[in-house]
């Protein structure tokens, strides 16, 4: 357990001495603040905050936390101080998981700062409600360990940096942009587009089933059902779209990539 | 200290190494020698089990694979590279919690390898120098017992070469195994004890230097530095040995033992000697002539 948190430490070090943390805290304290700002021209009450920054937060938190994650198997091996780590006694699953713990607290810290003091500035000019801040810090937190640990993944059993990042970029597009347009065109060939227009129309289980698994949109219905935002309302979703579900996909992500990462790294020569 | 049975590693097909067994002793400089290619750092891989592989390792009687044995092993790598953004004293504590050791230990290593002024500068800013020394002093973290060093002066300068292997002599003084992979043959003459030759993934030679080169035959060489040479001269000593060599002034002939005095007349009868020496033969005939073989 012990070499555990030292390559935790190391982790969280190495990130804090190069002032990653810093920057990033910065970017989503400004990003919540100017979000919170011009949705109304006057500063918002966090619900409407939230709802405008469920965009540009499962896009940036995908990013960041895949670019954090991806070199840090494969990267090290490149420079050759892989080898170096595991000639000490420490298992390829302690490696694993002292890298995984270290990120995860160098992405919690970035989101804990950033929206923690835009919470306070935000609570100071408009009305918050801690519970609904709260949760969508904590979805934002579990949504960010969901995209690290895939990372991880990649970088356990890719054997060059270059191809790693490739896969990460691919994987972010998958679920960002192609995962939907899948979706979407399946439901058109099987249904014309006339559901589109149809109001109150129900799509058939397994495209509801399909659209949860990805992370982007389990994060999604996390919020937007913790928040019970108003277009939420008007919608016929199915009763397993709510927070529990949700959290559920997020946590089997995150703990699915961790153990395939594993399971690979420690067959893998180095 | 380390045993070695029937190890065999394989990458995509292509063996690695193939079925190779070998003892480092107690106490002993042991070095891995060959061409690149041959097999040496995949054996050291194994060893400190960075590779999955067929055959057995034991280490002090342990099992290798038994990742609390790296307790006791200091591994310097050949291509050193730490974390960039920690400073010399945070990668030797890092490496030191790993390894259960006192933190107080980095600070005297440090300063035993003349890092303590830079203690507190990152890693990332060290010459090819300052890294090599700072990979030294984790390796000794603990006082291991077992020494595993890859190439360990490599890329490094005169001064700084002759530094560490220095210390690497002074390790072994106090007791510590070292298994040594290098490609600088000299070094491998000046430090080993034994010498495991491998060339395509197997050992073709294993011995001490002197056997080696009595086990090929390669005599020793008798160099004698004379006031004149003349054609007489060396057709008098070709009668005796076949192979000789003159450079300028210098004659010098492989020769059996108890050739060297009648040689030596001859050569007093024609000219006056000057200086006489006999080279035992290096590890590079050896190895050039195993490899050949």
């Amino acid at each position: 357990m012990k070499e555990i948190f030292a390559i935790a430490k190391k982790e969280y070090m190495d990130n804090w001495r190069n002032k990653w943390i810093i920057a990033v805290s910065a970017i989503f304290l400004i990003l919540t603040l100017v979000t919170s700002y011009f949705s109304k021209g006057k500063w918002s009450d966090m619900s409407t905050t939230i709802a405008g920054m469920m965009l540009w937060v499962v896009l940036l938190i995908s990013i960041i936390s895949l670019m954090l994650g991806y070199a840090t198997i494969v990267g090290e091996q490149e420079k050759g101080s892989l080898p170096l780590l595991l000639s000490y006694p420490v298992s390829r699953e302690e490696t694993i998981l002292g890298k995984f713990l270290g990120l995860s607290c160098v992405i919690i810290s970035t989101l804990l700062v950033g929206f923690g003091f835009a919470g306070i500035i935000i609570g100071i000019k408009a009305e918050i409600n801690l519970i609904e801040y709260f949760s969508f810090i904590f979805a934002s937190i579990l949504f960010a360990l969901v995209y690290l640990s895939i990372a991880i993944f990649f970088s356990s059993f890719l054997k060059k940096r270059s191809t790693a990042i490739g896969a990460v970029i691919f994987l972010w597009f998958l679920f960002s942009i192609i995962w939907d347009m899948i979706l979407t065109g399946l439901l058109i060939i099987n249904y014309g587009l006339n559901f589109i227009e149809k109001g109150g129309w129900m799509a058939p289980n397994w495209y509801y089933i399909a659209a949860i698994i990805n992370p982007n949109e389990a994060f999604g219905i996390f919020v937007t059902t913790i928040i019970k935002m108003e277009w939420m309302r008007r919608l016929k979703l199915p009763s397993y779209y709510n927070p529990y579900v949700a959290g559920t996909i997020l946590f089997l992500w995150t703990i699915i990539s961790l153990s395939l990462a594993i399971y690979i790294f420690r067959k893998r020569d180095l | 200290m380390i045993e070695v049975k029937n190890l065999r590693k394989e990458y995509d097909g292509i063996v690695a190494v193939n079925n190779i067994s070998f003892e480092v002793k107690k106490g002993e400089i042991f070095a891995l020698l060959g061409p690149n290619g041959a097999g040496k750092t995949t054996t050291i891989k194994a060893i400190l089990g960075l590779i999955n592989y067929d055959g057995e390792i034991y280490i002090e009687e342990k099992n290798a694979r038994n990742k609390d044995i790296k307790k006791y092993i200091g591994y310097l790598p050949e291509i050193v590279s730490f974390y960039d953004n920690l400073t010399a004293l945070q990668t030797l504590q890092f490496f030191a919690e790993l390894k259960g050791v006192d933190r107080y230990e980095c600070i005297k290593l440090l300063k035993e390898f003349g890092l303590k002024e830079s203690a507190n500068r990152k890693v990332g800013e060290f010459s090819k120098g300052m890294k090599q020394r700072l990979a030294l002093a984790q390796c000794l973290l603990g006082k291991p017992k077992l020494l595993i060093l890859d190439e360990p002066t490599s890329g490094l300068d005169a001064l700084g070469a002759y530094e560490i292997r220095n210390k690497i002599k002074e390790m072994n003084k106090k007791g510590v195994t070292i298994l040594l992979c290098s490609h600088i043959l000299s070094e491998v003459q000046e430090l080993a004890d034994r010498v495991a030759i491998m060339d395509k993934g197997k050992i073709i030679a294993m011995d001490t230097v002197e056997n080696l080169g009595k086990m090929l035959n390669i005599q020793p060489k008798l160099k004698i530095e004379v006031e004149k040479i003349t054609d007489a001269l060396i057709k008098k000593i070709e009668e005796i040995v076949k192979e000789i060599e003159v450079k300028e002034n210098i004659i010098e002939v492989s020769c059996p033992p108890d050739l060297k005095l009648q040689i030596i007349n001859e050569i007093e009868k024609e000219t006056k000697i000057i200086d006489f020496k006999t080279v035992e033969p290096t590890l590079e005939e050896i190895f050039i002539k195993m490899v050949k073989k």
